[in-house]
C-alpha cells in the first residue's frame, strides 16, 4: 500500500469516521486502561514488578499448598448440615477466579452444546416450551438472581425446604456457598450464551454436508464426532469464550451471595476483590492501594489473551462461508416416547433451575418472601409501587434511562463509522480497528471503572470530567464503550448483507462518499442500525461494573444497577431488597420487549450475545 | 460521446493475481467494444479501471486525451450496469432511475421528462411506481440499463449484464442493448465471458486472458483469423491436427503429419515459420462439406463415422481418421450414422494454421 492509494481511499468520510473512532476508543478506553497499566507497573516513582511480585508471594492471592476441604458435616441446634464451600476449596484469589471461570466454562459448554444439539436436531412435545425457557436465564436482573440463589441454597432455603422438611429425602440440610455456590449461580446465568452459539451454529450447517457423511457410511455419535461437531466448533469457542471473560468480570455472583451469607470464600475473588478496595477507598484516589492494578492488570491480560486467541481461531476456523447458501430444510428428527421423555427430563432440570432466579425475582417482588422463610405466604404490590413513590428509585431510572439513551445515540455514530470503515475502505491499519472495536468485550467492566477514576481524577480534575464531580457523565461514555461491540457488530453484520455493488452505482452516477454514505448505504442497513441500538439502550441499563463502582463516588447519580447493589450488599432493611426485585422486573421486561421488537418487527435474528 | 484510451494499465491483486498486464487500448468514438475472456482474466477489472472504482497500479486512462486516471469515480460522467444490477432496493424503480439527476440538480420536470423517456426507451413504462423486488430478472435488467442511460454518460459499461437471465431473454436482450447502442450513438464497452453473446453484440472485441489482451479486432477477425492457440481455441468448437511444417508458399502452410497432409492460412504474419517448424491445423466443424472425392484430393479426409448426434439446424458428427478424430457440421438432410465411411472436405483458405510454440512473438 503507497502513500498514493492511502490518500485516495482517506476521503473526508473515511477521515471523520476513523477520527470519531478512534478518539472515542483511546479516550475513553485505551487512555484510562493504560493509565492504570502504567500505574501498576510503577512503585515509588519507577519502573517495577514491586506489586506482581507481592501478589504473588501472598497466600491470600496465590494459596499454597490450596485449601482443599470441600464440605463440612456439622449437627447444630437446627438438625444436622452438610457446608460445602465454606472452607474450601479456595487457592487464593487469583487462582481461585481463574478456577471459578474454567469451571463456569466447562459446565456452560456441556449443558450448552447438549441443550443445542436437541432442540436444533429433534422435535419432541413441549420443544416449543423450552425454546422460550431456555432463554430466560439471559435476562439480566444483576444481584437479585444471586441473591435468590443464595436464598434457594441456604440452610433456611427452598431447596432444603423441599429434600429436607417435605420429601424428607436426605437426612441432613444443605448449605452451599463460597466457590461452588459461585460456580453454580454463574454457571445457571452463562451457560445460554453457549446454547444460543451453538444452537446457531448447528442449525447453519449446511445438512449436505452431514448427509454426505451419512451416505459414505458415518452414522450417530461418530457422524457427530467427526463432522457436525467440528463444523459448529467455531461458533462454540466463541461462546465458551466468551463466558469465561464473563464469568471473570462478574460480579453479580459474589455480590449476591454476600447479601444472601455475609462474608465468605465468594468474596475471594479478584473482581469482588477490586471492586471491595475501590469502594473502601472512597474519598480519594490515593487510598485505593496500588496492588489492586495489579490484579486489574492480571485480569485484563487473561481476558485479552482469551479474547485474541478466540478471534484469530474463529476467524481462521469460519466455515460458514464454506456453503453455497440456498435454502435447506434442517436435519430434524421426530424423537421416540423414551427419546422424548429423556430430552424433556434433562431439559426441564437444565431450563427450570437456569431460570429460577428470574421466576424467584417476580416472587420476591410480588410476595412477602423476603421475610416469610421458606415459601412465600402474601401477594402484594407494595414493592412495585415504590418504584413509582420512593424518590432514590425514581431518581436511578431517570438516571439510568438518561446514560443509557445518550450513549445509544453515542454508539449509532461510533459504531456505524465502524462497521463502515471496516466493512467498505481497504486503509492500513483496519483489521487494528476491527479488534480495537470489539475489544471492550474482553475488557472487564471492574478494569474499566478503576482506569477510569484513576485517568479522569488525575488529568482532569474539577472539570466536567472529574468522576468525583460527574460520574454521570463517565458512565455515558463507558456504557458506549462498553456496548460498542453489540451494536457495531449488528450494524457491521447489515453492510455485509449489502452489496458493494449498491453504493458503487451510486458513486457511479454522481453521488460523492458522503452522500452514497447517507442515500444509500445508511437507509439500507436502518433497522440493523434500530435493532442494534434498541438492544445497546438495554444492554446500557444492565450495565454493573462501573456503574456501581463510579456512582459509589456521588450517589445521587446512580443508575439502577447502582441502586440494586446497594441494598443487596448492605442487605440491612429487608424491605429494599424486594424493591431491588421489583427494578429487576423493569429491567428483565424492557429487555423483552427490546428483544421482541428487534426479532418480530425488524426482523433482525440478532442473538443477544453473538460474538 | 468519447474516445477511452488505456495506456499501460497494469493492476495486481495482492502481490500476485495479474488482473491487468500492461495494457494499452484505444475504444473509438461510439464503438461497441466487448472485453471477452475466462473468468479471471482481468476483464471486469478493466471494466472497473475505467469507471474509477478501481484504480491502477499502472499506467493511465484517458476519455477523449483527457487524463482521468486520478479522477473519482462520481466526476466521471460513466454509466454502469452491474452484473447483480444492484438496484436500491429501498427505492421504486422512478426514484432509482432519477437519482442521477438528482443529484445533476436538475428541475423537478426535467427530472420527470427524462424518466418517463428513458422508461419508454426501456420499455418499462407503467412501472415507475414499483420496487425492484417487484419486478422480473429482465425488467430489474431494463431498470439498471434506464438508470446509468438517463444521465446521458459519456461511456456506458456494461459488466455481465445478461449473465443472470435465462437462455432465451439473454437473446433477446442483447439484441434490444445493441439496437439502443446504435441509436444513442453512445461508446459502450460491454464485459462477458460468453463467446456467441460477444461476437453477435460487439464492433469489435478485445479477447483476454491472464490480465493480457490476446487479440484485438472484429468478431470476424477473431473468429477466422485469430493470432494466436488461445484466441483460436477459446472461440468456437474445433478439431487440432499437429504436424511439422512440409512446405510454405507465402502464407500457405502444408502441414504433413503421420497419414497425411493438411493445407492451410497461417493466420498471423508476425510468426516465421520455417519447413520443419512444429505447428497446429485449427479445423472448425463449419467448414467441411461432404464430397464424393476419395482422401487423395487435398484437404479430403475419408474416415468412419464415431459419433452423431443431431442439433437442428445441422448434424454434428465425429469422424474417426486413423489416429485422430475431427468434429464437423453437416448438412441436416445427410443421412449419417455410427460407422458409416465418409469423406469430408474443407478449402484451404477455411483451415488456420498456427505454431505450436508461441512464445517468441509475445
Amino acid at each position: 500500500m503507497n502513500i498514493a492509494t492511502l490518500k485516495r481511499e482517506l476521503d473526508p468520510l473515511t477521515i471523520v469516521q476513523v477520527t470519531i473512532v478512534v478518539f472515542m476508543l483511546t479516550f475513553f478506553l485505551l487512555a484510562p486502561v493504560i493509565f492504570m497499566i502504567i500505574r501498576a507497573f510503577n512503585y515509588n516513582g519507577s519502573p517495577s514488578l514491586y506489586y506482581f511480585q507481592s501478589l504473588i508471594q501472598d497466600p491470600d492471592f496465590i494459596k499454597f499448598p490450596p485449601e482443599l476441604t470441600w464440605y463440612e458435616y456439622r449437627s447444630t441446634a437446627f438438625g444436622d448440615i452438610l457446608i460445602i464451600g465454606r472452607i474450601g476449596p479456595d487457592f487464593g484469589l487469583i487462582l481461585n477466579t481463574i478456577f471459578i471461570s474454567a469451571m463456569v466454562s466447562l459446565f456452560s459448554l456441556i449443558l450448552g452444546v447438549i441443550s443445542a444439539f436437541i432442540m436444533a436436531r429433534y422435535i419432541f412435545p413441549g420443544k416449543n416450551i423450552f425454546r422460550v425457557i431456555l432463554l430466560i436465564p439471559l435476562l439480566a436482573t444483576p444481584f437479585v438472581n444471586a441473591y435468590i440463589i443464595g436464598k434457594v441454597l441456604g440452610t433456611g432455603g427452598l431447596l432444603n425446604y423441599i429434600l429436607h422438611d417435605f420429601l424428607k429425602v436426605i437426612p441432613f440440610r444443605i448449605l452451599i456457598t463460597g466457590i461452588p455456590a459461585v460456580i453454580l449461580i454463574q454457571t445457571l446465568s452463562f451457560f445460554p450464551i453457549v446454547y444460543l452459539n451453538s444452537l446457531s451454529s448447528f442449525i447453519n450447517i449446511d445438512p449436505s454436508l452431514e448427509e454426505q457423511a451419512e451416505n459414505l457410511g458415518a452414522s450417530g455419535f461418530k457422524l457427530f464426532r467427526t463432522v457436525t461437531f467440528p463444523l459448529a466448533l467455531p461458533g462454540i469457542s466463541a461462546g465458551v469464550a466468551l463466558v469465561f471473560i464473563f464469568s471473570m468480570e462478574d460480579l453479580g455472583a459474589p455480590i449476591g451471595l454476600s447479601g444472601a451469607f455475609g462474608e465468605g470464600l465468594h468474596q475471594k475473588i479478584m473482581s469482588f476483590y477490586v471492586y471491595d478496595e475501590f469502594r473502601r477507598g472512597i474519598g480519594t484516589i490515593e487510598q485505593v492501594h496500588p496492588s489492586i492494578y495489579a490484579i486489574a492488570v492480571l485480569m485484563l491480560t487473561i481476558a485479552i489473551i482469551i479474547f485474541l486467541m478466540i478471534k484469530k481461531y474463529v476467524s481462521m476456523r469460519s466455515y460458514a462461508m464454506l456453503s453455497k447458501g440456498g435454502r435447506w430444510s434442517p436435519r430434524v428428527r421426530r424423537l421416540g416416547l423414551k427419546g422424548s421423555i429423556m430430552a424433556i427430563i434433562f431439559l426441564s432440570i437444565v431450563s427450570i433451575s437456569a431460570s429460577f432466579p428470574q421466576i424467584g425475582v417476580v416472587i420476591l417482588a410480588l410476595t412477602n418472601w423476603a421475610i416469610s422463610g421458606s415459601l412465600p405466604t402474601k401477594f402484594t404490590l407494595e414493592f412495585l409501587s415504590q418504584l413509582a413513590m420512593k424518590r432514590d428509585v425514581i431518581q436511578s431510572i431517570t438516571n439510568s434511562l438518561f446514560y443509557s439513551s445518550i450513549a445509544t445515540l453515542l454508539m449509532i455514530l461510533v459504531g456505524t463509522s465502524a462497521a463502515y470503515v471496516i466493512s467498505r475502505r481497504k486503509i492500513l491499519g483496519r483489521d487494528a480497528l476491527d479488534v480495537l472495536v470489539t475489544m471492550p468485550v474482553a475488557i472487564p467492566g471492574i478494569i474499566v471503572a478503576v482506569g477510569y477514576l484513576l485517568f479522569f481524577a488525575t488529568t482532569f480534575s474539577l472539570t466536567p470530567l472529574d468522576p468525583f464531580i460527574n460520574p454521570g457523565l463517565l458512565l455515558i461514555f463507558s456504557y458506549s464503550v462498553r456496548r460498542l461491540p453489540f451494536s457495531a457488530r449488528s450494524i457491521f453484520a447489515g453492510f455485509q448483507q449489502v452489496h458493494v455493488s449498491l453504493e458503487e452505482a451510486a458513486l457511479n452516477l454522481g453521488a460523492s462518499r458522503v452522500r452514497t454514505f447517507f442515500t444509500i448505504a445508511i437507509p439500507l442497513i436502518i433497522t440493523n442500525v434500530l435493532s442494534g441500538s434498541l438492544l445497546s439502550l438495554v444492554y446500557s441499563m444492565n450495565e454493573v461494573s462501573t456503574s456501581i463502582t463510579l456512582s459509589n463516588l456521588n450517589p445521587s447519580q446512580g443508575p439502577i444497577t447502582y441502586y440494586m447493589s446497594r441494598v443487596i450488599y448492605a442487605s440491612g432493611a429487608v424491605g429494599t431488597v424486594s424493591v431491588a426485585a421489583a427494578l429487576g422486573i423493569l429491567l428483565m421486561i424492557a429487555q423483552v420487549i427490546s428483544i421482541s421488537i428487534s426479532n418480530y418487527i425488524f426482523k433482525q435474528k440478532v442473538a443477544f450475545l453473538g460474538v | 460521446m468519447v474516445v477511452v484510451r488505456l495506456e499501460n494499465i497494469t493492476k495486481i491483486f495482492e502481490k500476485k493475481v495479474v488482473a491487468a498486464d500492461h495494457i494499452t487500448l484505444t475504444i473509438k468514438d461510439g464503438e461497441f467494444f466487448t472485453f471477452l475472456g475466462p473468468s479471471g482474466c482481468g476483464k471486469t477489472t478493466l471494466l472497473r479501471i475505467i469507471a474509477g472504482l478501481e484504480h491502477p497500479d499502472e499506467g493511465k486512462v484517458y476519455f477523449d486525451e483527457v487524463d482521468i486516471t486520478e479522477m473519482p469515480p462520481y466526476k466521471r460522467e460513466t454509466g454502469m450496469v452491474f452484473q447483480n444490477y444492484a438496484l436500491w432496493p429501498h427505492m421504486t424503480v422512478y426514484e432509482n432511475i432519477a437519482y442521477g439527476l438528482k443529484i445533476r440538480k436538475l428541475s423537478k420536470d426535467e427530472i420527470h421528462k427524462r424518466v418517463m423517456e428513458v422508461l419508454d426507451l426501456v420499455k418499462l413504462r407503467g412501472l415507475e411506481n414499483r420496487f425492484p423486488t417487484q419486478l422480473s430478472g429482465g425488467q430489474q435488467q431494463r431498470v439498471a440499463l434506464a438508470r446509468a442511460l438517463v444521465i446521458r454518460p459519456k461511456v456506458l459499461l456494461l459488466d455481465e449484464p445478461l449473465s443472470n437471465l435465462d437462455a432465451k431473454l439473454r437473446i433477446e436482450m442483447r439484441e434490444e442493448i445493441k439496437q439502443l447502442q446504435r441509436k444513442l450513438g453512445i461508446t459502450t464497452i460491454y464485459v462477458t465471458h460468453d463467446q456467441e453473446e460477444a461476437m453477435v453484440i460487439s464492433d469489435r472485441i478485445a479477447v483476454m486472458r491472464y490480465g493480457r489482451i490476446m487479440q484485438t479486432g472484429t468478431p470476424e477477425d477473431v473468429y477466422k483469423r485469430p493470432e494466436n492457440l488461445f484466441v483460436a481455441t477459446f472461440l468456437g468448437r474445433y478439431s487440432l491436427i499437429n504436424g511439422i511444417v512440409d512446405n510454405i508458399n507465402g502464407n500457405r502452410v502444408v502441414l504433413k503429419f503421420s497419414w497425411g497432409k493438411v493445407t492451410g492460412v497461417l493466420t498471423n504474419n508476425r510468426y516465421r515459420l520455417t519447413k520443419g517448424d512444429e505447428a497446429v491445423a485449427i479445423l472448425r466443424p463449419e467448414i467441411f462439406k461432404v464430397t464424393k472425392k476419395n482422401g487423395e484430393e487435398m484437404n479430403t479426409f475419408t474416415g468412419n463415422v464415431e459419433w452423431v448426434s443431431f442439433v437442428g439446424p445441422y448434424i454434428q458428427a465425429r469422424i474417426k481418421l486413423n489416429s485422430h478424430s475431427i468434429l464437423v457440421n453437416l448438412d441436416p438432410w445427410v443421412k449419417a450414422s455410427i460407422g458409416m465411411p465418409i469423406s469430408v472436405h474443407a478449402s484451404i483458405n477455411d483451415i488456420i494454421i498456427l505454431p505450436s510454440k508461441e512464445g517468441e512473438v509475445f
